[in-house]
């Protein structure tokens, strides 16, 4: 044994814990590989068929296939994977707590970063597909796509931190979670864009952060599209505060937390 | 050495707080060997977690320069659906160790699991899971164990090997050991902590504990 500094134990134990979630995420399905994408791939299809059925221009500004992509895979892997596997943490890493090195922390990063390799990888596999028919799958402004989504992963892990260290206190978050999610996928304008929903509902739904996150995706994926309600400071605002939320409530009940 | 510096620890319930240990206050010397003594639920487990890292005391702190193992027990820390192998990499990984491969060859022989090794822990039988897992334990080198009545598992010839195999450890570590057996305590220890009545006491001498033990 030989001693190490905080920061190399940290990141020894980040890595771990991230090898041990690749393998666990892939041995427990028979089809683990393959069913990673076809998931994803299965949904988009079906809400390719159900909105996008009415044939071409039925968004104006983009095929339905390469919408859906856009916005779908974001939602799905970025927001909610990130988000439930940080509320589940603690239950999942009741038995890697018996290990002094290991603290919750790191399980939410190790968990964060194996949803957002999944998100890159999964895109580039489906955004290949979408090239071999003959969609242009690429977003036009790149490295904005890519800040939006880092925001948007951001708050997902912070708002999943936090879901976690309540519901060690009352496990009825992750009912409400659950209950949340499909309702949260129509309020955050994930299957069509802003511009089509009527003027007056828009006060309300712009509440919802997760809504300005794909509208800014949106817009920085197509060019042609201007959301009428996206606000990138709004956006940090909550990535901001929900974060330094999220860990001053860790900071200040993780020991309670894991001993309970 | 590792100090207790004005230890409290209770666990809140219905009927108020129910204190483990009470203000204690002890330095326990590198070359202490320590019995825990207590009846069931007096603490002992709680004490270890304490001493180990892995749990916190409300009030007070707990000083220690020294490499402490995880506590081993019965109740594995071990990952279910990842195979022998895929467990003790797991653990070499965060314990910053580099030569994984040797530590990998001596669990697999020390355990006697044979091709076992590469399968799911989780398919394990109790017997093969407390071999593996004391296994495990020995093959890293801390200068203190956390022994939760573990040392009486699996067959006579491999509860042999055990005792072989902690007595080569002792030559350079210490052990905090949890047990019921008290000619094992005996045996092993030098010292040790009676829990009893919410508060811990400590004894230089592993016989007048057990004599208070049992008059209790």
């Amino acid at each position: 044994m030989k001693a190490r500094s905080s920061f190399a134990i940290q990141r020894d134990v980040i890595f771990a814990i991230f090898v041990r979630e690749m393998i666990s995420r892939f041995s427990t399905y028979t089809f683990g590989n393959v069913w990673l994408v076809l998931e994803p791939l299965l949904m988009m299809v079906f809400y390719v068929l159900l909105f996008g059925a009415r044939g071409r221009g039925a968004y104006g500004f983009v095929e339905a296939p390469v919408f859906i992509f856009s916005a779908f895979l974001s939602f799905r892997l970025l927001w909610n994977s990130t988000m439930r596997k940080a509320t589940s943490a603690r239950g999942a890493a009741r038995g890697l707590l018996g290990y002094r090195q290991v603290r919750l922390f790191d399980v939410f990063i190790a968990r964060g970063v194996v949803e957002a390799g999944l998100y890159v990888l999964v895109g580039f596999l489906l955004g290949v597909g979408l090239y071999w028919f003959d969609y242009d799958p690429t977003p036009d402004n790149f490295l904005r796509v890519v800040q939006y989504s880092l925001l948007l992963w951001l708050l997902a892990l912070s708002f999943g931190m936090l879901a976690c260290m309540i519901g060690s206190v009352a496990r009825e978050v992750e009912k409400l979670i659950t209950m949340m999610t499909m309702p949260l996928m129509f309020l955050s304008a994930v299957l069509f864009p802003m511009s089509i929903v009527p003027r007056e509902f828009w006060a309300w739904m712009t509440w919802n952060p997760v809504l300005h996150a794909m509208e800014l995706i949106r817009e920085a994926w197509f060019a042609a599209y201007e959301s009428p309600v996206a606000s990138p400071t709004y956006l940090i605002a909550w990535v901001l505060v929900l974060m330094a939320v999220a860990m001053s409530t860790y900071r200040l009940t993780w020991q309670r937390v894991v001993s309970r | 050495m590792i100090r207790f510096d004005h230890v409290s620890k209770y666990f809140p319930t219905r009927f108020g707080p129910k204190y483990v240990l009470r203000d204690l206050n002890v330095d326990i010397p590198d070359d202490r060997d320590l019995a825990v003594l207590g009846v069931n639920g007096a603490g002992k487990t709680t004490l270890l977690r304490l001493i180990g890292g892995i749990d916190f005391p409300n009030e007070g702190r707990i000083h220690s320069d020294r490499f402490v193992s995880w506590p081993l027990g019965l109740s594995s820390v071990m990952q279910g659906t990842l195979t022998g192998r895929e467990n003790v990499r797991f653990i070499c990984r965060i314990h910053g160790v580099e030569s994984n491969a040797d530590i990998e060859d001596f669990v697999k022989e020390f355990s006697e699991l044979g091709e076992n090794f590469e399968l799911p822990v989780g398919n394990y039988s109790s017997g093969m899971k407390s071999k593996y897992a004391f296994a495990v334990s020995m093959g890293f080198d801390f200068d203190t164990y956390l022994i939760d009545e573990i040392m009486a598992v699996g067959d006579a010839n491999f509860k042999r090997k055990c005792e072989e195999a902690i007595k080569n450890k002792r030559k350079s570590a210490n052990i905090v050991l949890v047990s019921h057996n008290m000619d094992l305590l005996r045996r092993q220890c030098n010292a040790a902590i009676l829990l009893a009545y919410g508060r811990a006491e400590f004894y230089e001498s592993v016989e007048q504990a057990i004599f208070r033990y049992q008059c209790l």
